[in-house]
């Protein structure tokens, strides 16, 4: 009986010893809630282009954190932003949003001024809030090194260009791509060709066609998908990989490129986020604006692959008078071009005057450094640059 | 040098112009019997997908071809079923169609994309033919098979429209369904048949985007060109011959949107498919046309027997 009574008693408080450490427990769990963030995509996953590039980054930090949940929207055009952002603040309890679209950016301030708890970051825009930070990761550095191989190796002197939208931030890629180029072959031009949208793969091959028709051998490009390069290859002509490692769509095509790895910047990011040090009150300010020196963008053909072994010694057969540096081969010229921008102490930019642009006009004085502003707001076109170019400023 | 810029446009123009010229053929079928289809770019996109996943399962685009034709039709079916059947309106079905082509293509395309295909159908040369002046470099100097079968078929499928009774047959279910019935026509089977017919051609053009004329999938890369092909069928006024002419020119617009972009603007040329489709449309209805070339009579009205 005294027994059974021991038993009971000891049982009894076993039980709610236990009852309290579970209650316990889940409350350290409640405490341990995952970071929840939310991904806006303008075009689909499978663009195998510039979504693609964001959506590895997004898996790079989900893999980095165990406490981080992430999902996403594909396919989100201008107008359903908000609505998208109601729904995953509403439903799906975000705490973080980013949405990856210039063309998102009215939206998401809008609707950041609806959910003022909420912290938004929005890829490569212009305005902030005080919870909404902005970010991107800049590429003009590589198309320089791309345009100093490809000035290098054209024969026609003649290279093709096939660009998206007309804004600052593709004539500042076409831009420092010509810039490379007239610095190895003042005799070649560049041919520019717009598809007014960033994803449209037929569009993207008549316009690649209709530049090998006038004789274009070599071409980069500012588009959503692999389609310049797998019609350059096809025509024995060179391009580059964009965003993402393109080598396998091409590969006696692909020359060199350029790759992101949005995954540093996002890491970056959520990681101040979980720790406090981002709140829905302190973004005003905050603004990425990464490069080569942060490694949110490599050169190469592929990860690992800076340039195409198959052009690499005729690369290095070519040489070239750079101010200096004296004679260089142009292998060497863009190896060392590279480590100046990644340096920590960056000594080189593809924007340092004397620039002036195909009206005339002197854009940098000798020996100016182009500003973020002035970077941010380009619209003029280089020398070297032919074809129609929207919004050209007039003088 | 104004000659190869010709030959260069003309000889693109085919590349183009092919999948809007399969696409309109089977629209013209589809059309002409009373059947409306707006699903073509859905119809389209799994043709495009099946395609490339077959070619890059098995190695062979030309079985591609044959599984995309096959999912263009059996998607067509759902379009004849919910339309003809059932029938629903043919404007809701078919803009359901659309939806539901380019939701699932992206769904089970997942897996495909951002995968080169190494086996496409090649380019081939026709000796002798392609020494002609100008015309052996356009037509048979590296073209494409898929292009030769898109030319050879618009003259079958015109013949057969006009000068069989199965044309005869297609065209008084498009105008009169109710007298047609009358005579012993089976109606629904008619209908159930040229909606297949353009759900197989439909498959067949988006198979052609995705192994031919650029080697991968990728969620929305058919961009329209279902809608371009709807346009186009008005464009040519329901006629397989006028509809080879149409797709070629719209075909030669696209190309010229780029190839002039320096002197041009290139919203002009785009544009212009979409206008003169209103342009062919305008001239139809004026005057005695209408009556001889204008749309199918009973396009777009489901037939029940024994109501007026």
């Amino acid at each position: 009986m005294f027994k059974n009574k021991y038993v009971l008693t000891t049982s009894m408080v076993f039980i709610i010893l236990s009852l309290i450490l579970v209650g316990f427990s889940s409350t350290v769990v409640a405490q341990d809630k995952k970071l929840k963030a939310g991904f806006i995509y303008v075009g689909p996953v499978g663009d195998y282009g510039y979504t693609k590039s964001h959506d590895v980054g997004r898996e790079y930090v989900e893999e980095m954190f165990p406490w981080l949940e992430t999902f996403i929207a594909e396919n989100v055009q201008a107008p359903d932003v908000e609505s998208t952002i109601d729904q995953f603040v509403n439903n799906r309890d975000a705490d973080v949003i980013f949405t990856t679209s210039f063309s998102h950016m009215q939206g998401t301030i809008s609707a950041a001024e609806d959910h003022p708890d909420t912290l938004f970051f929005h890829c490569s825009g212009v305005q902030r809030r005080k919870n909404v930070g902005t970010y991107f990761s800049g590429l003009y550095q590589l198309y320089y090194l791309n345009g100093l191989m490809a000035g290098a190796l054209t024969e026609s002197d003649k290279l093709g260009y096939v660009a998206a939208i007309p804004n600052s931030e593709v004539k500042r890629h076409i831009n420092s791509f010509a810039i490379g180029v007239k610095e190895v072959n003042p005799d070649a031009t560049v041919h520019v060709r717009w598809l007014n949208t960033w994803f449209d793969p037929p569009a993207a091959k008549e316009a690649t066609q209709s530049l090998l028709e006038i004789g274009a051998d070599g071409f980069a490009f500012t588009e959503d998908s692999p389609t310049v390069l797998q019609t350059a290859q096809e025509n024995g002509a060179f391009s580059f990989s964009h965003y993402n490692p393109m080598y396998r769509f091409a590969k006696e095509g692909t020359l060199s490129g350029q790759l992101t790895n949005r995954g540093v910047i996002y890491a970056d990011i959520l990681y101040k986020v979980y720790y406090g040090i981002y709140t829905s009150n302190n973004l005003k300010n905050v603004d990425y604006w990464w490069l080569l020196k942060e490694g949110a963008v490599e050169l190469g053909a592929k990860r690992g692959m800076k340039i195409n072994p198959d052009y690499i010694d005729e690369l290095k057969s070519k040489t070239v008078e750079v101010p200096y540096l004296g004679k260089i081969s142009v292998y060497d010229l863009v190896m060392k071009r590279l480590k100046q921008m990644k340096s920590d102490r960056v000594t080189f930019d593809p924007f340092i005057g004397p620039i002036k642009d195909r009206e005339g006009v002197l854009r940098l004085k000798d020996g100016e450094w182009a500003t973020h502003d002035e970077l941010w707001t380009m619209e003029w076109a280089y020398e070297n640059i032919k074809g129609p170019w929207p919004g050209e400023p007039k003088e | 040098m104004i000659e190869s810029w010709i030959i260069g446009t003309l000889s693109r123009t085919l590349a183009y112009g092919t999948p809007l010229l399969l696409g309109t053929l089977g629209e013209i079928y589809s059309e002409r019997s009373g059947v409306l289809n707006l699903g073509i770019e859905g119809m389209m996109s799994i043709g495009a997908v099946s395609a490339f996943a077959t070619a890059f399962l098995t190695g062979n685009p030309w079985l591609g071809m044959l599984v995309a034709g096959l999912a263009g039709g059996f998607a067509s079916l759902l379009h004849g079923l919910v339309s003809i059947t059932l029938r629903a309106n043919q404007v809701v079905s078919g803009l359901a169609l659309t939806m539901l082509g380019l939701g699932l293509s992206g769904l089970f395309g997942k897996g495909f994309e951002g995968k080169p295909l190494q086996s496409t159908i090649p380019n081939i040369s026709i000796p002798i033919l392609q020494d002609i002046p100008y015309l052996g470099e356009i037509l048979f100097n590296n073209q494409n098979p898929v292009i030769y079968f898109a030319i050879v078929l618009t003259p079958i499928l015109s013949f057969i429209l006009y000068h069989t009774s199965i044309g005869i047959t297609i065209r008084s279910v498009g105008e009169n369904p109710a007298a047609a019935d009358s005579t012993g026509i089976n109606v629904w089977l008619v209908r159930y048949l040229c909606v297949l017919t353009g759900g197989v051609l439909s498959g067949l053009a988006g198979g052609y985007l995705s192994i031919v004329y650029r080697p991968a999938w990728t969620q929305g890369m058919t961009a329209g060109m279902g809608w371009l092909i709807i346009a186009l069928t008005i464009f040519s006024s329901w006629s397989p011959v006028r509809g080879l002419l149409g797709a070629f020119f719209f075909g030669a617009l696209i190309h010229l949107s780029f190839r002039l972009q320096p002197w041009v603007s290139p919203g002009l040329l785009k544009m212009m498919p979409y206008g003169s489709a209103i342009i062919a449309l305008v001239i139809l209805s004026l005057g005695k046309l209408n009556r001889k070339a204008g749309a199918p009579n009973a396009l777009q009205q489901p037939y029940i027997r024994g109501e007026k």
